[in-house]
This record gives C-alpha cells, structure tokens and sequence, in this order.
C-alpha cells in the first residue's frame, strides 16, 4: 500500500524544477483541473459549456498531461519498496469516515463532487493556484491558495478533533 | 502509382513517426510532462492519504515542506526564463505566463475546493495518480471530481441561457 516517499526537500525541489520546465517546454502554465472539463465535455455531448472557448478544441495539452498522471503514478509504485496492491484502506481517515463500504463510496464522492466543483468556481485546483500561481505571484492565485489551506485546515480540524 | 515515389519500407516508416511525431509533439510533451507529475506527486508524498490529514493536524509537514519548497524554487526559475526571454521548445514563442484572473466566486469555490481536500485526501491533480497506485477510494472522488466539474458547466451553461435549458444543451 505504501509507496515510497523522498524526503520534503528532495521532493519540492524536484517539483519545483518540474514546473520551470513545463514553462520551458510547453510555453504555458501546468494545470490539473481544466482538463477534467475536456472530459466532461467529451462524455456529455449535449453540455454546451464544455464545447465553448477554452474547450472548443479538447484534445489538447491539458487533457494529455491528465492522461500521463496515471502512467506516472504507476510507475511509482511499481518502482516502490512495497509491492503494488489495491486497497480500500484510507489510513488516518478510517477513524472518521463512516464504517461500511458503501457510506465510505458515497462520502468520498461527495468530497470529490467538492473538488470538481470548487475547482472550476475558483478557476484551478491547488497545481495551478497555490504551485504555479504562487511561483508567478498572482494575486488572485495567492489568496485563492490561502482560502484552500485556510478551509481545509479547518475541516480536517472538525473533523478529527470534535 | 509510379515507381519512384516509393520509399524503402524502414525510411517510409521512419518518416511517418517522424511526422506523427512532429504533429502531435505538443500532446507527447504533454503525456510525458503528466508521467514525471504523477511519479512527483507519488514521491512527494501526495498521493498518501495520511499526509494530507497530518499537515493539517501539525503532525508531519512534508507536503507543507514540498510545497514550499516548490514555489521558492519554481519561483527563481519563472524569474531567469521572464529575465532572459527564453522561448518555448515547443512552439518557438517567448514562454507566456498568463495569469490566472480573479473570478466572481472564486473564494467561494476556494473554500468548497478546501473542504472538499480535507474530505477526500486529495487533490485533482493526485487523483489519477491514486487510482493507478491501486487505491479504491480515490475512484470515487474521481468519479464525483467529475460530477462537480459537469455541474459546473451545466450551471454555466444555463446561466448562459437567461436560466431557460431549451437552447442550453443543444450542440
């Protein structure tokens, strides 16, 4: 289940450098979550949002590197000191989260219908306003990045010590 | 056909990936920049569930040490490329660092964003990461991640229509 993990510094340097060579390379910011809406607007025809604009043209970047994720993730833990596993084991978060399956299933979508959501109201998700936002210095990312961390401190707060 | 338009197999075959290659070279960059994100992200730490609720909790603050980190270094590096006007290697252009604007609702969706991390552990861009390191449960955020996201578009889509849904999901 574990995969192995290098240390804070090593690791945020690493990324660090990932960002600057995105720049680099592509010649755009890195982003996660506008691609999830190239998904949206390839499964469901009929939404006109994701078929305007920005997501006029969805087999772009965005939806590209969204596919490399995975590749990557299993690269990692294949490569770990555990052996790969599927799980449905949260950690810290089973003292929380409700006991059966099914309630564990439906919170997590609730969380992850959040994510979706917020994300898209906010305009990025944390790789595009706190990580890359924050390396340009961009005001709104800036406090969009303060308003994440500021918000989930305070639910994992609640919900671990009330 | 005449004979002399005709390559031998191995140069034929050669010069279609070569234009594959080069006609498709923005989406490979970008499958390739996704592998070392997801690997980087697995790395750090931030496809594990625990770290997430451990930052929070004062407990362990790797992700808080990735992440600034990250920006610091990320942020000396934005500051040589805008210094010397490098160009993009894809497109040849001078790199473009758009900004991303201020949005009506945009604390309003950074705080659901922020209760919505602190409930699944996640982010959208770990998500996949988590998937294919096995962990069931990031599917079903995965699954919601995407609900959230067509919600979004179809509340756009109808505000875009004076509130009628007649013209809103038409193609």
């Amino acid at each position: 289940m574990d995969v192995t993990v290098w240390s804070g510094w090593i690791a945020g340097i690493a990324i660090g450098l990932f960002v600057v060579l995105h720049f680099w390379l592509i010649g755009k910011p890195a982003g996660c979550s506008t691609g999830y809406g190239n998904v949206c607007g390839m499964l469901c025809k009929k939404v006109r949002y994701y078929h305007e604009g920005e997501y006029e043209k969805k087999s772009n970047i965005k939806l590209w590197f969204l596919v490399g994720i995975p590749i990557g993730g299993l690269l990692a833990a294949l490569t770990s000191d555990n052996a790969w596993q599927v799980s449905f084991d949260m950690g810290m978060y089973e003292q929380i989260l409700p006991g059966s399956d099914a309630a564990k299933a439906i919170w997590l979508m609730f969380g992850g219908m959040l994510l979706g959501f917020g994300a898209r109201l906010a305009g990025a998700c944390t790789t595009g306003h706190a990580l890359v936002g924050g390396a340009m210095l961009n005001p709104p990312s800036l406090l969009a990045g303060a308003v994440f961390f500021a918000s989930a401190l305070i639910t994992t707060q609640l919900l671990f010590n009330t | 056909m005449p004979k002399s338009h005709q390559l031998p197999p191995i140069k034929s075959a050669s010069l279609t990936l070569m234009n594959f290659v080069h006609a498709y070279r923005i989406n490979i960059l970008g499958v390739i920049m996704g592998i070392m994100f997801g690997f980087l992200m697995s790395r750090a730490g931030a496809t594990t569930f625990d770290f997430h609720a451990k930052m929070f909790l004062f407990e362990d603050m790797q992700l808080m040490k990735v992440i600034g980190t990250a920006v610091v270094i990320a942020m000396l590096g934005v500051f040589m490329l805008k210094k010397f006007h490098v160009s993009a290697i894809a497109t040849g252009n001078e790199v473009d660092f758009v900004k991303k604007p201020y949005q009506q609702g945009l604390i309003a969706g950074a705080f659901l964003f922020g209760v919505g991390w602190a409930m699944t552990a996640a982010c959208p861009g770990t998500i996949p990461a988590m998937v294919a390191e096995g962990k069931i449960g990031a599917v079903f955020s995965l699954i919601g991640l995407l609900l959230g996201t067509l919600a979004y578009g179809i509340l756009q889509s109808f505000i875009a229509n004076n509130g009628s849904y007649k013209d809103a999901f038409k193609q």
